[in-house]
């Protein structure tokens, strides 16, 4: 049903002028990789604030009020970016092992992401001005920090469609 | 004689091994992304403060001087990792036109940071003016000059 999915689009004629435009491709992936700067740029110095590494002197509530909305319009553009870009070539992605690996930790990241707001954050009042982050808090930072580069890394590993694990070449996905 | 130099990085044994070695080149640009990425959060921080935007509860000398820690060392780790990219494809990028305007930013803006910006953060707030926007501004667009560049040469060369 994905698969169908995928060539629907594929056969879509703006995913083919997409596909076939000499620009397109170029303009988009800088653009993600730009906005990716700025989005993951600044999540990892909220992360790293987190586990202790840098900015200890900042209250740790003031990062999500000062630099979240940039993060998020970082974001915002690398996800349109990104979306375009699968858009324009879904038959190349859906065979891809490193393709469903980033979604898969974009996905683990999004769930760390709202588990440590809803279940950690809330007490942030009590910690805000410490030096102490509680352990729950810290280990989100890591765990955030672990999920992000290894969002980075497998986005860029989508260029080596030779470079696949063994066993996912047996599965044949992409035949 | 720069043709000849980049002849000589190219046919040196250590480029052929990156190309031949399967993973090396793959593993290497990752932790070159890795390096861009946390480069890209420090300049930001302190870019960002200089045009009134994000940590502005923040004092900008302290702010500057925490950051300047990570974008020091994550250069060190971009200049690492991207040495031996150039090594290894060092005709492709001598023929590319991205690599040397990349190349030139990067000087300008190492040049600009360590002095102009690195004054203007650390002066007393509130005595320069519109200086800091200009040099927020400016720093802002030359990083992501050097990012655009480095990315079309893999694209467009």
């Amino acid at each position: 049903m994905i698969r169908s999915a995928f060539e629907w689009v594929d056969a879509l004629p703006s995913s083919i002028a997409l596909r076939e435009s000499l620009n397109a491709y170029p303009t988009l992936l800088t653009i993600h990789v730009v906005s990716m700067c700025l989005f993951a740029g600044l999540i990892a110095f909220w992360d790293m604030r987190l586990v202790g590494l840098t900015l200890r002197k900042v209250p740790v509530s003031n990062i999500p009020t000062r630099l979240f909305p940039w993060a998020l319009t970082g974001y915002g553009i690398n996800l349109i970016t990104g979306g375009l870009l699968l858009y324009s070539q879904p038959m190349r992605y859906f065979g891809n092992f490193y393709f469903w690996a980033k979604m898969a930790l974009m996905v683990l990241a999004g769930i760390n992401m709202f588990w440590f707001h809803y279940a950690t954050y809330k007490s942030v009042q009590a910690w805000d001005q410490g030096r102490e982050i509680p352990l729950n808090a810290r280990l989100a930072g890591v765990v955030s920090l672990a999920l992000w580069a290894a969002v980075v890394v497998t986005g860029r590993m989508m260029a080596y469609s030779g470079l696949m694990p063994q066993w996912w070449n047996n599965l044949n996905i992409g035949a | 004689m720069m043709q000849s130099f980049f002849e000589w990085m190219q046919g040196l044994p250590f480029s052929a091994w990156m190309l031949e070695e399967t993973w090396a080149s793959p593993i290497i640009q990752c932790a070159h992304l890795v390096a861009l990425v946390a480069f890209a959060g420090a300049v930001l921080l302190v870019d960002m403060r200089l045009l009134g935007r994000g940590l502005i509860r923040t004092p900008l000398n302290q702010l500057a001087r925490e950051a300047d820690r990570w974008m020091i060392w994550s250069f060190v780790a971009l200049f690492i990792t991207g040495a031996p990219q150039v090594l290894s494809t060092a005709l492709k990028q001598y023929y590319s036109p991205f690599f040397w305007w990349k190349m030139q930013i990067v000087l300008i803006g190492l040049v600009f940071t360590f002095t102009i910006r690195r004054r203007v953060v650390l002066a007393e707030e509130g005595t320069l003016g519109h200086w800091p926007k200009v040099v927020g501004f400016l720093s802002i667009g030359m990083w992501t000059g050097v990012s655009v560049y480095a990315r079309l040469i893999g694209l467009l060369s």
